[in-house]
C-alpha cells in the first residue's frame, strides 16, 4: 500500500464518475429517442449534478449528513475495489463478497440518512429498497456461489480473466446461460430500473429515500447513484461478459450492457414491491437453482 | 418595499447561474385547469427536456415553483409553505391569467388576485390557457434571465420579508388550529 | 483454575449478602467479580492441558474451552455494568445478583469440564440459575417455556452421558467419546442425544420457541447474557458432538452429499431452516428485544452450520461468528436496554428520534448491527465471509442460499429498530430524556470497540481458532500478517478498512468544501404541503415491511403444534394424577399396596 495506490484509487473514482455520468446523459437521449423526443444534451447529467452542488441546502441533524457522507464514501471505496480491464488500485481486494458487502455500507448509509430526515416517505422508500435488495440478491448470490464452486476462486478479476482469450463463447453468459440470464435480470433490480423501481416512485411516495434531499446532499445522492451504477454494471460485466482485455473493449461492452438495460426498462411498467419479490423468487431463483444443480451435480458448464 | 440592488456577481455565482439556467427542475403546483398544458409540453411534440427542464417530486429538490391557475386562500398557505421549503436560489413562475389578476375568478371572495403580492414572481406566463408554445417561449426567457443573474426574486423575498408576510397575513388572517384535521 | 471457581463461588455468596443490605452495592460487586474472572481466565491462556480436580468435579483447560469461556466472560462482564441500574425494578435483587454469578460459574465450568458428569452438573447449574433469573422478568410463562425446552436438552444430555459412561467405561470426555469410532450404532444414538441438547440450547428451528419468549421478557440486563452468552453453551455441545465425538467417522458409511454425511447434512439443513425462519420472523416483530431474539435464532444457524462443516474455512467462520455475534448481540441488547431505561418501553412504534437525545447509544447500536449484518469493516463480515467461502467451495448450494438469505434479510430486520427507535420523528414525551449514564456507556463502548477491532484485525482471533483446528487435525485457517487466506479467496481487512477510510475522507473533504447547510427542525419536512403538528403522526414505525410481511403472514407456525402437545401432556398428567390423587382414600391405599408389592417382588430378585 503506497501513495500511488491511493492516487490511482482517486483517479478510478473520478474516471468512473465521468464515464458513467456521460453514459447516463447519452442514455437520457436514448430514452428520449424511444419516446420520439430529442432529449437533453449529452452532458446534461453533469449540469444537473453540479447545479445541485451549487445550491444552498438544509440538514436535519448530524445523522442526515453523516449518513450521506458514509453512503458516498462507502460507494467510492467500493469503486476502488472494482477491477477494470485487469487494473486495480489495490490488488487482491476484489473478492466478490467483499465488493457486494462494502456496497451495503453505502446502502446502509443512505438508508440511515434518509430515515434520519424524519420523513415517513423516506422510511417507506427505504423499506421498499431493502425488500427489493432481498429479492434480487438471492438469485444472484446462488449464481455467484455456483461460479465460485466451478472456478474455485472468489476474485472478480480472476473470474473475468478466466473467460478471456477464447472469444465470445468463453463468456460465462454463454457457458452458463441460465445463470447469465438470472444475473442480467438481477442487474435490473440492482440498478432500480423498471420494472423494479417502486422504491423511488416519484408520484406515489415522492421519490422515496430522496424526498428530503436538496442542494449538496441531493448532488451527493446523484453522484452516489452514478457510482453505484458503475459498480453494479461492472460486476455483471466482469462475472458474465468476460470483463475487458483492454480499457476500450471494457468501455464498449459496458456501454452496450448499460444501454441495453436502459432500453428494456424504457418500455416496462412497474412492479409493486411484493410482486417484485414473488417474481424474483419464482423465475430467476428457480433458474439459478437449476443452473447450480446442473453445474454441481452433473458437471455441466466446464 | 425596497428594490434589490444590482450587484456584480462573483465567479462562483456566474458559474452557478450557468448550471442553474441549464437545469431547471420544477415543482408543479397545479391548482387549476393549467395542469393540462404540462403533459404536451413534456412529451414528444415540445419536449421540454431538451432545455434541461423536468418535473421533480418535492420542493426540496426543485428550483422553480410553477403555479398553474387560481389560488384560493386555503391553497395559498400551502404554496407559501412549499416555497419556503425550497432551496435557494429559487424561482417562481406564475402560469395563466389567474395568477396575474385573478382571471375569471377576479371577484371571488375565496381567491387571491395577484400572486406577486404574496410570493416574488420572477416570470408570468399570460393567457387563459397559455399554450405549450407560450410555455416553451417563456421558459426560454427565464433561462436567459437566470443566466444574466436577473431572476432575483428569492433575494427580494428575503429582503422584503416583512412586506410579504404582512400581505400574507392580511389575506389569510390568523389560523387557529384545533387538531390535525381542523383549523 | 479451581481457585477461580472457589473465588466466584465465594463472590456470589458475598454479592448476596451485600445485595441484602444494599442492592446496588451487590450489583456493582458483580462487575468486579466478573472482571476478576475475565482476567484470571485470560491468564490461563498458556496453561492448556492442565487438569485439576475439586472433589468430584474434574476440570481441564483446553484451547476451545478457554476461547468459549473468554466470550462468555466478556458478555457477563459488560452486561454487569447495567445491573446496578435495574435493581429497583427487580423483585428479588439479591437473588438476581447471586444467580447472575452462579450462571457464570456454571457456564465456565461447562467449558472446562473434563468428565461427563462435571459437564452435566455445570450445564444444569447454568440452566437453572438462568431460568430463575428469566422468571423475574415480565412473564412467568416465558420462564416455563425456557425451562421445558431446556429440560428436553438436559434429559437428552443425561441420557447421552449415562449411555456413554456405561458403554465406554470411562467418564473422561475425549476418551469416552472417541470410543464410539468402534461402535457406530450406539454412537449414532449418543450423537443424536447430544446434538439435541445443543440444538435446544442454540435455539435451532424447531426448538427456537423459547428464545423470543425468554429473551423478550427477561430483565433487560439479562437479555444480552442470554443471547450473547448462554446460547453459546449449545454451540459448545454441538462442537463436542461433532469435533470431539468422531461424527464424521461414525457416519462414514452413510450417504454423502458433497462429502458431508447425510445425518450431519440434515442438521445443517435445520441450521439453514433456522436462518431463514429466524430472519422472516425477525422482520415481523414489533418489539425490539423480540426482534433481536429472532436474530439470535438466525445467527445460531450460521454458528451451527459453521461448526458442523469441520473444514478449514467454514469451521473457522463458525467459531469466529460465536464471538462476533456474542459481542454484537450483547451491544445491541444493551443499547435497547439503555433506551428502555430512559423511555420505559421497547416497542418500536412507540419510540422514535432517540438519536437526537442519545447519540452515543445510537452509535453503539449502529456498529453492533453493522457487525450483525456482516457488513465490513466490522467483525461479523469476516466470519460470514469465511462461512460463505467454505460453503461455496464444497458446493453446498442450498445452505449457501439460506446463508445469503439470512445475511441480506438481516439488513432488513436490523435496520428496523435503527429507523423506528433511533431515527425518525422525536415524540414530544421524549423531548427531555438524557443520554445513558457513563457507567452504561462505558460497557457499550467496550463492546463497540471490540466489534471494530475484530473486523479490522480478525487475525487476532483467527490465530486462536487455527490452534483449535490444529488440535482437531483439520487444515488450519491461514493468517498472513493482517490478511486471511483461504483456498478460494483472500481478504485483508486492514486494507479494506483503510480504503474505506480513504473513500470516507474524500467525500468528507467534498462535503466540507461545499456551502454549509442550514439546520432545520425535524417537523420541517416535505408533507405534500400539508400542515402536520403531531410528530407521532409523521413517524413511520409500525408494520415497517408490510408488503413483504403480507407474503408470508399466513404461513403455518410451529407454535400451535407445541400448544397442542403441551395440552395433551397436561391432559396425560391429569389422567395419571386421577389414579393416584383421588378424593377417595381407598384408592391411595390401593396404590400404596400395589407399589409395595412391586418393590418387594422387584427387590427379591
Amino acid at each position: 500500500m503506497t501513495l500511488m495506490n491511493f492516487i490511482y484509487g482517486f483517479l478510478a473514482v473520478l474516471g468512473a464518475f465521468v464515464f458513467q455520468t456521460s453514459l447516463t446523459g447519452i442514455n437520457r437521449k436514448v430514452t428520449a429517442r424511444l419516446q420520439k423526443r430529442r432529449g437533453p444534451k449529452w452532458y446534461q447529467q453533469f449540469i444537473d449534478i453540479f447545479k445541485a452542488f451549487s445550491k444552498s441546502s438544509i440538514t436535519h441533524g448530524w445523522v442526515y449528513d453523516f449518513g450521506a457522507i458514509m453512503a458516498l464514501g462507502g460507494i467510492a471505496a467500493t469503486v476502488i475495489f472494482i477491477p477494470v480491464a485487469g487494473m486495480q488500485a489495490f490488488p487482491g481486494l476484489d473478492n466478490i463478497f467483499v465488493i457486494s458487502y462494502v456496497l451495503a455500507v453505502g446502502m446502509l448509509g443512505m438508508a440511515m440518512s434518509a430515515a434520519g430526515s424524519g420523513n415517513p416517505w423516506a422510511s417507506i422508500g427505504v423499506s421498499r429498497a431493502l425488500t427489493n435488495m432481498l429479492a434480487y440478491d438471492i438469485p444472484f448470490m446462488v449464481v455467484v456461489f455456483t461460479l465460485i464452486y466451478q472456478h474455485n476462486t472468489g476474485s472478480v478479476s480472476e473470474l473475468a480473466s478466466i473467460q478471456q482469450g477464447v472469444g465470445i463463447l468463453g463468456w460465462n453468459f454463454f457457458k452458463l446461460p441460465l445463470g447469465g440470464i438470472v444475473s442480467v435480470i438481477a442487474l435490473f433490480g440492482m440498478l432500480g430500473k423498471k420494472p423494479f423501481d417502486s422504491f423511488i416512485a416519484p408520484a406515489e411516495i415522492a421519490s422515496g429515500p430522496m424526498v428530503e434531499y436538496g442542494g449538496k446532499q441531493l448532488g451527493m445522492m446523484f453522484t452516489l447513484h452514478e457510482l453505484m451504477t458503475f459498480i453494479e454494471v461492472s460486476l455483471i460485466l466482469n462475472l458474465f461478459f468476460g470483463g475487458g482485455e483492454t480499457l476500450l473493449i471494457y468501455m464498449v461492452k459496458y456501454a452496450i450492457l448499460y444501454t441495453f438495460t436502459n432500453i428494456v426498462s424504457g418500455v416496462m411498467p412497474r412492479f409493486k414491491i411484493d410482486q417484485a419479490v414473488t417474481f424474483f423468487y419464482k423465475v430467476p431463483l428457480g433458474l439459478a437453482f437449476i443452473q447450480g444443480l446442473l453445474v454441481i451435480y452433473l458437471g455441466w458448464g466446464y | 418595499m425596497h428594490e434589490v440592488q444590482k450587484n456584480d456577481r462573483s465567479l462562483w455565482e456566474v458559474v452557478g447561474d450557468y448550471f442553474r439556467a441549464n437545469s431547471i427542475w420544477m415543482k408543479w403546483y397545479c391548482t387549476g385547469c393549467g395542469a393540462i398544458e404540462m403533459p404536451p409540453t413534456m412529451t414528444s411534440r415540445f419536449d421540454m427536456e431538451q432545455l434541461g427542464m423536468g418535473p421533480m417530486a418535492t420542493p426540496r429538490q426543485a428550483d422553480v415553483l410553477l403555479i398553474t391557475g387560481y389560488l384560493s386562500t386555503k391553497t395559498l398557505r400551502r404554496v407559501i409553505y412549499s416555497y419556503e421549503q425550497m432551496q435557494d436560489p429559487k424561482y417562481v413562475v406564475g402560469f395563466g391569467s389567474c395568477t396575474l389578476n385573478g382571471g375569471i375568478y377576479y371577484d371571488s371572495y375565496a381567491t387571491i388576485n395577484q400572486l406577486d403580492k404574496y410570493l416574488p414572481v420572477d416570470l408570468y406566463i399570460a393567457g387563459c390557457m397559455p399554450r405549450p408554445e407560450a410555455i416553451m417561449n417563456s421558459f426560454g426567457e427565464l433561462i436567459e434571465m437566470i443566466k444574466k443573474g436577473e431572476a432575483k426574486g428569492w433575494k427580494h423575498y428575503k429582503e422584503n420579508h416583512e412586506w410579504y408576510k404582512a400581505n400574507q397575513m392580511d389575506s389569510l388572517g390568523e389560523v387557529i388550529i384545533h387538531d390535525e384535521f381542523h383549523e | 483454575m479451581t481457585m477461580i471457581f472457589i473465588f466466584l463461588g465465594l463472590s456470589l455468596l458475598l454479592s448476596y449478602v451485600l445485595s441484602r443490605k444494599q442492592p446496588t452495592l451487590g450489583a456493582y460487586f458483580t462487575i468486579i467479580a466478573s472482571l476478576a474472572g475475565l482476567i484470571s481466565v485470560y491468564l490461563l491462556r498458556n496453561s492448556v492441558g492442565v487438569t485439576e480436580s475439586f472433589y468430584y468435579l474434574n476440570f481441564q483447560i483446553t484451547t476451545i474451552g478457554w476461547y468459549f469461556a473468554m466470550i462468555l466472560l466478556t458478555v457477563y462482564f459488560t452486561s454487569a455494568f447495567f445491573n446496578p441500574f435495574w435493581m429497583d425494578e427487580l423483585i428479588y435483587p439479591a437473588a438476581y445478583n447471586s444467580l447472575y454469578l452462579l450462571s457464570l460459574v456454571g457456564t465456565i465450568g461447562l467449558f472446562f469440564a473434563q468428565d461427563l458428569m462435571t459437564l452435566f452438573i455445570c450445564w444444569e447449574t447454568a440452566v437453572w440459575s438462568s431460568m430463575l433469573i428469566v422468571q423475574q422478568g415480565k412473564s412467568r410463562q416465558a420462564a416455563w417455556v425456557y425451562f421445558v425446552i431446556s429440560a428436553i436438552g438436559s434429559m437428552s444430555t443425561l441420557f447421552a452421558v449415562l449411555l456413554t459412561m456405561y458403554l465406554s467405561g470411562t467418564s473422561e470426555i475425549t476418551g469416552a467419546l472417541t470410543y464410539f469410532t468402534t461402535a457406530p450404532v450406539a454412537g449414532a444414538l449418543v450423537f443424536g442425544a447430544f446434538i439435541l441438547a445443543g440444538l435446544t440450547k442454540i435455539g435451532i428451528f424447531p426448538f427456537h420457541v423459547w428464545l423470543p419468549l425468554a429473551h423478550g421478557s427477561a430483565p433487560h440486563t439479562f437479555s444480552p447474557v442470554l443471547s450473547g452468552g448462554l446460547v453459546k453453551m449449545g454451540a459448545y455441545i454441538a462442537y463436542l458432538s461433532v469435533a470431539v465425538f468422531p461424527a464424521y467417522q461414525v457416519f462414514g458409511d452413510s450417504l454423502k452429499i458433497q462429502g458431508v454425511p447425510l445425518p450431519i447434512y440434515g442438521l445443517m439443513i435445520l441450521g439453514a431452516a433456522s436462518i431463514v425462519y429466524g430472519t422472516l420472523r425477525a422482520i415481523q416483530q414489533e418489539d425490539a428485544k423480540r426482534l433481536l431474539a429472532y436474530s439470535s435464532v438466525a445467527n445460531g444457524g450460521y454458528i451451527l452450520i459453521g461448526i458442523l462443516m469441520m473444514d478449514q474455512m467454514a469451521f473457522a467462520g463458525g467459531l469466529m461468528h460465536l464471538l462476533n455475534h456474542a459481542v454484537a448481540s450483547a451491544a445491541a441488547f444493551l443499547a435497547i436496554a439503555a433506551v428502555a431505561k430512559r423511555t420505559g418501553t421497547t416497542k418500536m412504534s412507540e419510540l422514535g428520534g432517540i438519536i437526537h437525545r442519545m447519540p452515543i447509544t445510537y452509535t453503539v447500536y449502529l456498529i453492533a448491527i453493522i457487525s450483525m449484518a456482516g457488513i465490513p469493516p466490522m467483525g461479523g463480515f469476516v466470519s460470514k465471509w469465511l462461512i460463505f467461502q467454505g460453503l461455496s467451495e464444497k458446493g453446498l448450494i442450498l445452505l449457501a442460499t439460506a446463508a445469503a438469505f439470512g445475511s441480506i434479510g438481516s439488513y432488513m430486520y436490523v435496520f428496523r429498530p435503527l429507523s423506528a427507535v433511533f431515527l425518525g420523528q422525536l415524540a414530544p414525551k421524549y423531548e427531555h430524556i438524557k443520554e445513558a449514564n457513563p457507567v452504561m456507556v462505558t460497557a457499550m463502548l467496550i463492546l463497540t470497540a471490540m466489534s471494530l477491532l475484530l473486523g479490522v484485525l480478525p487475525n487476532l482471533v483467527l490465530k486462536t481458532i487455527a490452534k483449535i483446528q490444529i488440535e482437531l487435525g483439520i487444515n488450519p485457517i491461514i493468517v498472513n500478517g493482517t490478511a486471511t487466506l483461504t483456498e478460494n479467496g483472500s481478504v485483508d481487512m486492514l486494507q479494506v478498512f483503510t480504503v474505506f477510510g480513504f473513500g470516507f475522507l474524500l467525500i468528507l473533504i467534498l462535503f466540507m468544501v461545499l456551502p454549509k447547510s442550514r439546520r432545520v427542525g425535524l417537523m420541517d419536512t416535505y408533507t405534500s404541503a400539508e400542515f402536520i403538528h403531531t410528530p407521532e403522526l409523521l413517524h413511520y414505525g409500525h408494520s415497517f415491511y408490510a408488503p413483504f410481511e403480507r407474503l408470508y403472514e399466513k404461513w403455518p407456525s410451529v407454535l400451535p403444534l407445541y400448544k397442542r402437545m403441551s395440552m395433551k401432556l397436561s391432559e396425560l398428567g391429569e389422567w395419571a394424577e386421577s389414579f393416584f390423587f383421588h378424593p377417595d382414600p381407598n384408592r391411595a391405599v390401593l396404590w400404596i399396596v400395589v407399589v409395595a408389592i412391586v418393590v418387594i417382588i422387584g427387590g427379591a430378585q
